[in-house]
């Protein structure tokens, strides 16, 4: 009975801020102490956000931002894991690309779009390499990381017992790499959000980057934060799911480590 | 599949020849071997890849105008740096840049004291600080357009946004992981809240801090450049475009090398500087 009520009263102080940064700005704008043109007020954009939702005009671009998020963001951890571990394990192959990954590393993915523009054009290729690459990096460095921090001592003594190299990858290598890999998955999550976005508002031709963009050479103000409002959203709840597969997949890592 | 770690031989061992056999004699390794076993061999596949740019568009084996050799870009990126051109242009970016970091980073280490010292702040700003973090910044950028117009402020407030939050959230989680019996200590001597903020909490949260502070560098260069992709009238994200339109790549080229070295430069010199501040935090750090 008292613990509903003591969380109650926990999350109230956060919600009365959210109210105090709020209420001004609709108070504000109702009142038009502040041109209403360029700022709407938030009932009105809430409104609005409401109405795309269940009209179903959000589900074209959210689907476009998605998938693409989803096939660029799984090749580039796939490629990078894979990559990695190689890297980690064998010696030779980290001294063939380190140098290179040195140099690679550094680029802000975001400058490589008008290069990536070039030779793929505007559609979902390009995105997708963008997005791939955006996702590599942090990734790969963190599984090399993670593999060569593996104790040798354990992979020594699965050999000793017979172990094949397909069973020490599996039972050992992945878990033992895994709270790397996701460290370095996270942030590549957040990172490839905004590539793929900044992508989307280039090209113009479709996802939730191209409406927002759009909104804006358009004028249509309230609809422009309508669609942030959604892409708010969609931060939060990829976070959230994430959070939630860091929590299955490395149960054992204890979360004060992170 | 064999699972082999040479690494750890050499990595255990630190190359001292303690153990015979266990590292062969350079010698009798032959070159091939030699080359393999050291970063010879990475150097060597960067070359090789820079020979192989320069000569599929020299010999023009790949037809493109998007390809122009390496020799023409590193022509073009010499040329332009000292015709001032680039110069300006990186110099508009990393101006914003700055500006951006400053005010984010000042904002976020405040936040996050806050939020660690005071549990009141805690639930009142944590709510706001989970919701406002997961926004992608670009997304951002183009209604603030209707606020602030297309000049610096609008990229100064983009970067300060995507700053300030892993800022504030790094920062409490270092000051909110100090061993309370520090904080017990100080209130039992009866120190003023001010001086436990300089002398207990701010060391101990400064690792954190660094921390923060590093990866919301690289960050700050990232949405620079991409809110003048967006809301373009100066800075490299713009020019890089104006020279794509313009179908001058080599000048295109030139810049994102030229801003790849500036953010190589930008984070090394702050590794630098981040070793010197908390040199005593370095074993802490590695575990």
């Amino acid at each position: 009975m008292s613990l509903p009520f003591k969380r109650v009263i926990q999350i109230l102080p956060g919600i009365a801020f959210i109210a105090a940064l709020l209420l001004p700005l609709e108070l504000a704008t109702r009142w038009n102490l502040v041109n209403r043109v360029f700022i709407p007020a938030p009932s009105a954009v809430f409104a609005t956000t409401y109405d795309i939702i269940i009209t179903g005009q959000v589900f074209a671009p959210l689907l476009t931002t998605l998938s693409l998020l989803a096939g660029g963001y799984a090749i580039g951890c796939l490629a990078a894991i894979s990559f990695g571990i190689l890297m980690g394990n064998y010696r030779r192959v980290y001294n063939l690309f380190e140098p290179l990954i040195e140099l690679l590393r550094p680029i802000p993915k975001a400058a490589l779009l008008p290069v990536m523009i070039l030779f793929l054009g505007l559609g979902p290729a390009m995105k997708l390499t963008t997005v791939g690459l955006a996702t590599f990096f942090p990734v790969l460095i963190n599984t090399v990381q993670g593999v060569r921090a593996v104790d040798p001592v354990m992979i020594n003594t699965a050999r000793t017992f017979g172990h094949s190299g397909a069973a020490i990858l599996w039972r050992i290598l992945l878990p033992a790499t895994a709270p790397y890999i996701l460290a370095g998955m996270r942030i590549s999550l957040s990172i490839s959000l905004i590539v793929v976005i900044i992508a989307e508002m280039i090209s113009a031709n479709g996802g939730l980057g191209d409406v927002i963009v759009y909104g804006q050479r358009m004028f249509l103000v309230v609809e422009s934060y309508a669609w942030l409002v959604i892409v708010a959203a969609l931060g939060f709840a990829l976070n959230f799911w994430f959070r939630w597969v860091e929590r299955r997949t490395t149960f054992w890592v204890s979360p004060s480590n992170q | 599949m064999a699972m082999v770690l040479p690494n750890h031989a050499s990595a255990t061992g630190g190359g001292k020849p303690t153990r015979p056999g266990a590292v062969a004699p350079a010698a009798k390794r032959g070159l091939v071997a030699q080359i393999l076993d050291t970063r010879a061999s990475g150097i060597l596949l960067v070359i090789a890849l820079l020979l192989l740019w320069e000569a599929t568009a020299r010999f023009g084996w790949v037809q493109s105008q998007n390809w122009p050799p390496f020799s023409a870009v590193m022509v073009a990126l010499y040329r332009n740096i000292l015709s001032g051109e680039l110069l300006a242009v990186i110099g508009q970016t990393l101006w914003v840049t700055l500006r951006g970091y400053l005010l984010g980073c000042g904002l976020g280490i405040v936040i996050g004291f806050a939020i660690a010292m005071w549990r009141m702040a805690r639930l009142t700003l944590e709510p706001t600080i989970d919701i406002m973090r997961t926004i992608p910044t670009t997304a951002v950028i183009p209604p603030l357009i209707f606020v602030f117009g297309l000049g610096d402020p609008l990229k100064i407030f983009a970067v300060a946004f995507a700053v300030v939050f892993p800022m504030a959230l790094s920062t409490a989680s270092g000051a909110g992981a100090i061993d309370p019996i520090y904080t017990q200590v100080a209130r039992t001597f009866g120190l003023p809240r001010s001086y436990v903020l300089r002398r207990v909490y701010f060391p101990a949260a400064l690792p954190f801090i660094m921390a923060g502070l590093r990866t919301s560098l690289g960050l700050a260069l990232i949405v620079t450049v991409v809110s003048e992709m967006i809301a373009g009238n100066s800075g490299i994200g713009f020019y890089l475009f104006q020279t794509q339109y313009a179908m001058r790549v080599t000048d295109m080229y030139a810049a994102i090398i030229l801003l790849t070295i500036v953010a190589y430069l930008i984070n090394r010199l702050f590794l630098t500087w981040e070793g010197r501040v908390i040199h005593w935090a370095r074993t802490r750090e590695a575990t």
